[in-house]
């Protein structure tokens, strides 16, 4: 069926699209020349998200595109920012270790008693009420 | 505790309850293919990236579609054709694919009233005369 109308074939199966569209449970119809006019305006969305992330790695002096510069190529755009800045991971922030009170060693309890915190974990409780 | 059956998913899932990862999202080869050709010719894409752009792609597809579906309702049509994604294409933004995408279309429209007409009694030969995009097509923004 896809191949009937693969007279501009599109880079992407229509199949597939017409999958992701449909995953809409709103909508009814979709016909053959809104499945490839929706499949070349991902084409184009993709080259153009891929060309604008270049850019930035180019920024950074990078020769890889990754994730940080795919989102400042998002937030760039207005209206793809509008509809996709939600949907992007957030960046990998370095984390600060302070020392807390859970860092610390805490000593093992003499032979043949326990600690107090034992007694509310689900796993002992349920065998001391045994 | 009573169990549901669970319809199976045999046909992509798209009646179940769950959808299979592979119908959510188009194939990241295809993907890396057209990524590629929009970087310089040593450039790489990190995994991580090329992940989340295969569910962006998926979320714009959505949130077009979306738009385009609620003009036909509201007009109380049921079939989402062309001009309405043009249209939703537009509001949401993105004019400057509009270009682009009048002219596919029109090829697209011209490509269909021939094989129409031609009853396509061909071979199937002409299935590759207009054969994806070159990249000279593609707008440089």
């Amino acid at each position: 069926m896809e191949e009937e109308e693969g007279s501009i074939r599109p880079e992407f199966p229509i199949g597939r699209v017409k999958k992701i569209m449909k995953l809409d449970k709103d909508i009814n119809k979709i016909n053959s020349e809104a499945l490839h006019v929706i499949t070349y305006s991902t084409e184009l969305f993709l080259h153009f998200l891929a060309e604008k992330s270049a850019v930035v790695t180019a920024e950074k002096k990078r020769k890889t595109v990754n994730l940080d510069h795919l989102r400042i190529a998002v937030k760039r755009h207005q209206p793809t920012s509008d509809f996709l800045l939600d949907s992007l991971p957030l960046p990998a922030q370095p984390v600060k270790h302070t020392k807390s009170v859970s860092d610390k060693k805490i000593p093992a309890p003499p032979i043949g008693t326990r600690r107090i915190d034992d007694f509310f974990s689900k796993g002992k409780a349920k065998t001391d009420s045994a | 505790m009573a169990d549901t059956p669970s319809s199976p998913a045999g046909d992509g899932g798209e009646s179940g309850g769950s959808v299979r990862e592979q119908d959510r999202y188009l194939p990241i080869a295809n993907i890396s293919r057209i990524m590629k050709k929009a970087l310089p010719p040593n450039g790489k894409i990190g995994k991580d990236a090329k992940d989340t752009v295969q569910e962006c792609v998926s979320e714009f597809i959505s949130f077009i579609t979306s738009e385009a579906s609620d003009k036909c309702q509201k007009e109380k049509r049921k079939t989402v054709n062309g001009d309405d994604l043009l249209w939703a294409m537009a509001t949401l933004g993105f004019e400057d694919y509009l270009e682009p995408l009048k002219i596919y279309l029109a090829r697209y429209r011209e490509l269909e009233g021939d094989n129409k007409g031609s009853g396509k009694s061909g071979d199937g030969s002409n299935r590759d005369a207009g054969g994806g995009v070159s990249g000279e097509e593609m707008p440089s923004w």
